[in-house]
């Protein structure tokens, strides 16, 4: 099945520095041994027109989006988004089919959450390759909080995350850690 | 006396563009301007010095479309600078990771110009979107469509949007003999439905195109018989595929090709002189609005042989099937009638491969700095890309891609139009934005120098 229950799609560009979180984060997921109803895909620019519009709700029921996001904390920090947090534009389709946002089409079947990290450096236009270094330092986090949300445990996830919670708030997942 | 009706943004295509129309007192364009809005730069740059690995991966990322046309044309250029060829095994997977993305592509182009279109035999527009029958069986059907391209692109290319499988010598993986059935299987069941999806679109195109008049936003706009009409010529390289050898395709050569500054090309600066609320979606830009194209235009404009040229499908049939029909119509029906071509070539292509041929080839030279070029026929239109590979390092490297070679002659083809139907004519082009910024401009001595306009 192209798309499976759970679909974990990491956006963004690589050649934008910090932009390429999304697909850094996908990149280390794919190491892993995930369970069958369990797609992670490299959505690069491509989420809207690929996935986004092509997702079913019969089959998948499940939608985490892996991006950058701007909201104001400092390099490195992670937040969870619901579909109604984003502004609007965000996920807009670049296919751009009526300027509605593919993602409200599918938010009442699909349970969507997208993870952001803050990003230290974007530079679009300007290519540059480079993710830095508290983004980077952000993806083991990130996996770790993506295998939480699936229910796949390594045996250190939840602990992990339990300590990195203690240690920030439950909003952004631990931002302070970076601090 | 003139007036000027801006739309910005176009939209239902990938990118950012708009349209710059000047039209006369009929609101017929006089001289339209269809540019980039999208500034992307530094491709070339940051792939000198990299592994002819790396720089497809690089390439790949430049778009959020078309990743699997540039990631095939850049490896296939370091082939060409490297003089390496690859096994016939290799090739099918390409053939058939390419044919899959074009299968994808169609379909996703249906969903975007149904909202122009009409219901035969009804003055409703389709929304694609809807429930109701009859238009949920067929928007199924698209999905589908979709859906197959995707998954047959994911077998062969190791992924879905950016293929893993592809390396610069042939692929990393050749499919297993099960992996050969499932792509088999699923390529008759698209041939099997992508047949009645051609010929729906074809009957609603020509029920668009037989029409007196159409709506656009609560205005009843005239349908000229020659809508998108131009007399630029057509580029192509292949069929379906593409190329890289000048003996192979002699329709490309590089000496032929030229590019021109956005300056000498689009209009200067001008003032919003005509507004209308009532376009959708949201109206056209205020009255009193500064515009200036040549200064705006993130691209600059390719030429063979002196003039800008079309690509994409009508090019291909045109060239290589003796197709003659003009227009936005004739441009659509061309696409539609790719829909079964490409499964009928795709089915071939999954006869031809051999699960247990190697897929790598014995030899890939490290590259004396010889110029290589590939084409790759992406959906909507000729993929170039050029480069210099010397001891496995990246001297040089430079992108083509499609919607560039279009953005000229796109523009031609508006002028005669109502301005109402300008974004109608560009869609025809299944356009691409986004990557379409390319600032290496070759000037009248033939010396490459690299022109930023917005710094």
């Amino acid at each position: 099945m192209l798309y499976p229950e759970i679909v974990i799609a990491g956006c963004g560009n690589p050649l934008f520095a910090d932009d390429g979180f999304g697909p850094a984060v996908v990149e280390e997921l794919q190491k892993l041994s995930l369970p069958d109803n369990i797609g992670v895909v490299d959505a690069g620019l491509g989420g809207p027109h690929f996935i986004f519009t092509l997702l079913n709700p019969e089959e998948t029921k499940r939608l985490i989006i892996i991006d950058i996001a701007d909201f104001g904390a400092e390099p490195g920090s992670i937040a969870k988004f619901r579909i109604e947090d984003l502004p609007p534009g965000s996920y807009r389709d670049a296919h751009s089919w009526d300027l509605t946002e593919p993602l409200e089409r599918i938010k009442d079947q699909i349970d969507i959450t997208v993870i952001g990290c803050q990003p230290k450096r974007v530079t679009d236009p300007d290519m540059e390759i480079g993710i830095s270094d508290e983004v980077s330092q952000a993806i083991p986090k990130t996996v770790r909080i993506v295998l939480d949300m699936i229910g796949v445990d390594y045996g250190t996830t939840r602990q992990c995350l339990q300590e990195e919670r203690q240690r920030g708030t439950p909003e952004t997942c631990g931002s302070t850690e970076n601090r | 006396m003139s007036k000027v009706v801006e739309i910005s943004p176009t939209t239902r295509h990938e990118g950012h563009s708009k349209l710059v129309l000047k039209v006369n007192d009929q609101g017929i364009i006089e001289t339209g301007n269809w540019c980039s809005i999208t500034p992307v730069r530094g491709v070339e740059k940051l792939a000198i010095g990299k592994t002819p690995e790396q720089v497809p991966k690089i390439a790949s990322r430049v778009c959020g479309i078309c990743p699997i046309a540039h990631n095939l044309a850049a490896t296939e250029a370091m082939e060409a600078s490297i003089k390496c060829e690859i096994p016939k095994d290799a090739l099918m997977l390409r053939h058939i990771l390419q044919l899959a993305n074009r299968c994808h592509s169609i379909a996703l182009h249906d969903i975007l110009i149904l909202p122009d279109l009409y219901l035969p035999g009804t003055e409703t527009k389709i929304n694609p979107f809807t429930a109701e029958e009859p238009v949920r069986t067929v928007a199924k059907r698209i999905q589908r469509l979709r859906e197959i391209g995707q998954t047959i692109g994911q077998i062969a290319g190791g992924e879905a949007i950016h293929p893993s499988n592809t390396r610069v010598g042939g692929m990393y993986r050749n499919c297993s003999e099960l992996a050969k059935i499932k792509m088999y299987d699923l390529a008759k069941e698209g041939l099997a439905l992508a047949k009645p999806q051609m010929d729906l679109m074809i009957a609603i195109l020509r029920n668009y195109q037989a029409r007196e008049h159409v709506d656009v936003g609560g205005m009843k706009v005239a349908l000229p018989k020659t809508l998108g009409y131009h007399n630029q010529g057509y580029l192509a390289t292949h069929a379906f595929y593409g190329s890289s050898s000048l003996d192979e395709c002699p329709s490309w050569d590089i000496n032929r090709f030229k590019e021109v500054r956005p300056w000498d090309w689009y209009m200067g600066e001008m003032e919003v002189s005509l507004e209308e609320p009532k376009y959708p979606i949201g109206g056209t830009t205020k009255l009193g609005t500064k515009v200036n194209p040549q200064m705006e235009a993130c691209t600059g404009i390719p030429m063979y042989d002196g003039q800008p040229v079309e690509v994409g499908p009508r090019a291909r049939l045109a060239v290589y099937k003796g197709y003659d029909e003009k227009g936005t119509v004739g441009q659509n029906i061309a696409r539609e009638m790719e829909y079964t071509d490409c499964f009928y070539e795709m089915i071939d292509c999954i006869d031809a491969l051999n699960p247990n041929g190697k897929v790598v080839a014995d030899y890939i030279p490290d590259g004396d700095g010889s110029l290589g070029w590939a084409s790759n026929e992406a959906p909507r239109g000729t993929d170039v890309h050029i480069t210099r590979v010397k001891d496995w390092k990246v001297q040089y490297f430079s992108m083509l891609v499609p919607t560039t070679w279009n953005f000229a002659t796109c523009s031609a083809a508006l002028t005669g139009a109502p301005w109402q139907l300008a974004e109608v004519i560009m869609r025809g082009y299944d356009p691409c934005v986004s990557c379409a910024t390319h600032m290496i401009v070759i000037d009248e001595e033939n010396r490459i120098v690299a022109q930023k306009l917005i710094e």
